[in-house]
């Protein structure tokens, strides 16, 4: 049997070159099929714990596990077997420009094609008919042999979960993904990985700058400052108070000024 | 003195040490400069007054009325269209044999590929992170050694090394370019945007897969550009490497000059310049439809 828990992290803490403290004695259990968003101001250093959640960077000091796997004990093909298993969308950049979409989507098989078949797939693409159903269930079929750069931000932020759809991985983590996007089309991309995770019971995690989408859409929030977390607790125990020692000394990005209001479809899965 | 004038204070001394230091360095610059071009106006023996003099100006025309007409023999053609096709192969082959060169350094002379990550990811021991820096600077060492020494001394080298022809040709402008471009494609890889690469890490792709596709498809039309201009650059060099005896045009021209064959010389210079033309006709092209 698989462990319950999907991560574990005990006092990790990171630090970036001469000294800059990015993320300080953080500690975090996430459940498998578990679904929260993290919010703070940033340089909170979300982004951060993203990238070790994925296993693109390693923690200074502090323990990692992922499904009951310590980390810092993988390397070479373990390593990239773990992150084959983690599936994330960044904010922005996710994508390869000159690349047709059909590849950046199938980019996501990487980790489990051989590597003569991946270049293979660049004169001949392999898996056409993945890539097409991906993109079809993003919305946007019709773009499988777009050039990337063509594509509006909306779009490419559409290719960036096609390929995570392609990746099936274990966990879907999401860093500021609409954060380029326009706000009516924000809600449907959260709406979008809110179904894939649901679908496939895989883990989700967002980080989103906007609090009301965290509130509405996420039965659990982290609010995180300056490395270190602040409160970490049911969406329905998250009070203004909270919010506002969150971003004090900062704007909040939304509902700036205005009272705060108890969203009404709070933990309405979709 | 209250906390806002301090700071302003402060600002104010620091701008006008700045516009002092950069003032008083712009102008010995300058100075410098000026020296320099005055030390080598003498060094290089300019002489004006022989080049306009009656008796320069008439040796130049006497000169230019021997070239006419040009040899059209069909011998002399035949042998300036084997010329230019020998140069053009030259400039080929060299060329190809630098991005072999160039392509095969140029990755580990990139700090971001090496240092950031890419060749050698999330290595957290130390030692191993220390070891990186073995390949860089030996890649960088090597590009530069290459690229400082000219095309011509290399084919003087050449020449010595595998005999007269045009093989010590395409050797000295693969080895010469090859350090040159191996630079160029370096400097295109640092520029690479690393966000893309990280999202293919983190799909768990190998550092082959990375490269094919995410770093080749940014850079490819670069490296294109770039060889295809050296090409430009090339074909002229490779004229001119006849000279010391790596085959082409330039050694028939070599031995025209030296023979006073003005009116085979007009023929070569024709080819020369009919090739030249060409190749930069069709390179500027291929550039436009890669970019
Ligand atoms: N590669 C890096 N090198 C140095 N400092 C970094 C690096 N990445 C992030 N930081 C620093 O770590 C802190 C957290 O950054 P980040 O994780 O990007 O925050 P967030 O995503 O919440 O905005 C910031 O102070 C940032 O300047
Ligand atoms: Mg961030």
């Amino acid at each position: 049997m698989k462990p319950a828990q999907q991560y574990h992290l005990d006092g990790v803490r990171k630090v970036f070159g001469r000294g800059q403290v990015a993320l300080e004695g953080f500690d975090l259990k996430v459940a498998r099929g578990e679904r929260v968003a993290l919010i703070g101001p940033s340089g909170a250093g979300k982004t951060t714990l993203f990238r070790m959640l994925n296993c693109t960077i390693r923690p200074t000091s502090g323990h990692l596990r992922i499904g009951g796997q310590e980390v810092a004990d993988l390397y070479g093909r373990s390593l990239r077997e773990m992150r084959r298993r983690i599936g994330t969308i960044y904010q922005q950049h996710n994508l390869v420009p000159r690349l047709r979409v059909l590849h950046n989507v199938l980019s996501g098989r990487l980790g489990s094609w051989s590597l003569l078949g991946s270049l293979a797939s660049l004169a001949r693409p392999s898996q056409l008919e993945t890539a097409h159903r991906a993109l079809t269930d993003v919305g946007i079929g019709e773009k499988l042999f777009s050039r990337t750069d063509e594509l509006s931000g909306g779009q490419q932020q559409r290719v960036a979960i096609a390929r995570v759809l392609v990746q099936d991985p274990d966990v879907i983590l999401a860093d500021e993904p609409v954060s380029s996007v326009d706000p009516s089309l924000a809600e449907t991309i959260i709406k979008l990985l809110i179904a894939i995770s649901d679908d496939t019971r895989k883990t989700l995690l967002v980080n989103l700058h906007s609090t009301d989408l965290a509130l509405s859409y996420f039965p659990r929030v982290i609010g995180m400052k300056a490395g270190v977390k602040l409160f970490d607790t049911a969406t329905s125990r998250v009070t203004p108070e909270l919010l506002q020692e969150l971003y004090s000394g900062h704007a909040p990005v939304n509902g700036a000024g205005e009272p705060y209001r108890e969203p009404e479809h709070r933990r309405t899965a979709v | 003195m209250n906390h806002a004038d301090a700071n302003a204070d402060q600002l104010a001394a620091l701008k006008a040490g700045a516009r002092d230091r950069s003032r008083a360095s712009t102008w010995a610059l300058l100075a410098l400069l000026g020296a320099l071009f005055v030390w080598s106006y003498q060094g290089s023996e300019i002489d004006l007054g022989m080049l306009f003099s009656a008796d320069g100006g008439g040796a130049i025309a006497e000169y230019v009325e021997r070239l006419f007409p040009p040899d059209l023999s069909a011998k002399v053609v035949a042998d300036a269209v084997e010329g230019a096709w020998e140069t053009l192969a030259i400039s080929l082959i060299g060329t190809l044999l630098s991005v072999v060169i160039a392509l095969s350094l140029a990755f580990f002379g990139s700090r971001n590929l090496v240092y950031a990550g890419l060749l050698y990811e999330m290595e957290s021991r130390r030692h191993l992170v220390l070891l990186r820096r073995i390949p860089y600077l030996a890649a960088k060492a090597i590009l530069n050694f290459l690229r400082t020494i000219p095309e011509m001394l290399w084919a003087l080298v050449f020449v010595f090394l595998v005999g007269l022809g045009p093989f010590p040709g395409v050797l000295a402008l693969g080895v010469h370019t090859g350090g040159v471009l191996g630079k160029l494609f370096a400097e295109v890889l640092e520029d690479v945007d690393l966000q893309p690469v990280e999202s293919l890490q983190s799909t768990g792709a190998g550092k082959i897969q990375i490269l094919f596709y995410a770093i080749l498809p940014q850079v490819l039309p670069q490296f294109i550009s770039y060889t295809l201009y050296r090409w430009e650059v090339n074909i002229r060099v490779a004229a001119v490497l006849g000279f010391v005896g790596a085959g082409g045009l330039g050694q028939r021209i070599h031995i025209a000059l030296s023979l006073f064959l003005e009116q085979q010389l007009l023929t070569l210079l024709i080819a020369l310049y009919v090739l030249v033309t060409g190749v930069d006709y069709l390179s500027a092209y291929l550039r436009r439809r890669v970019v």
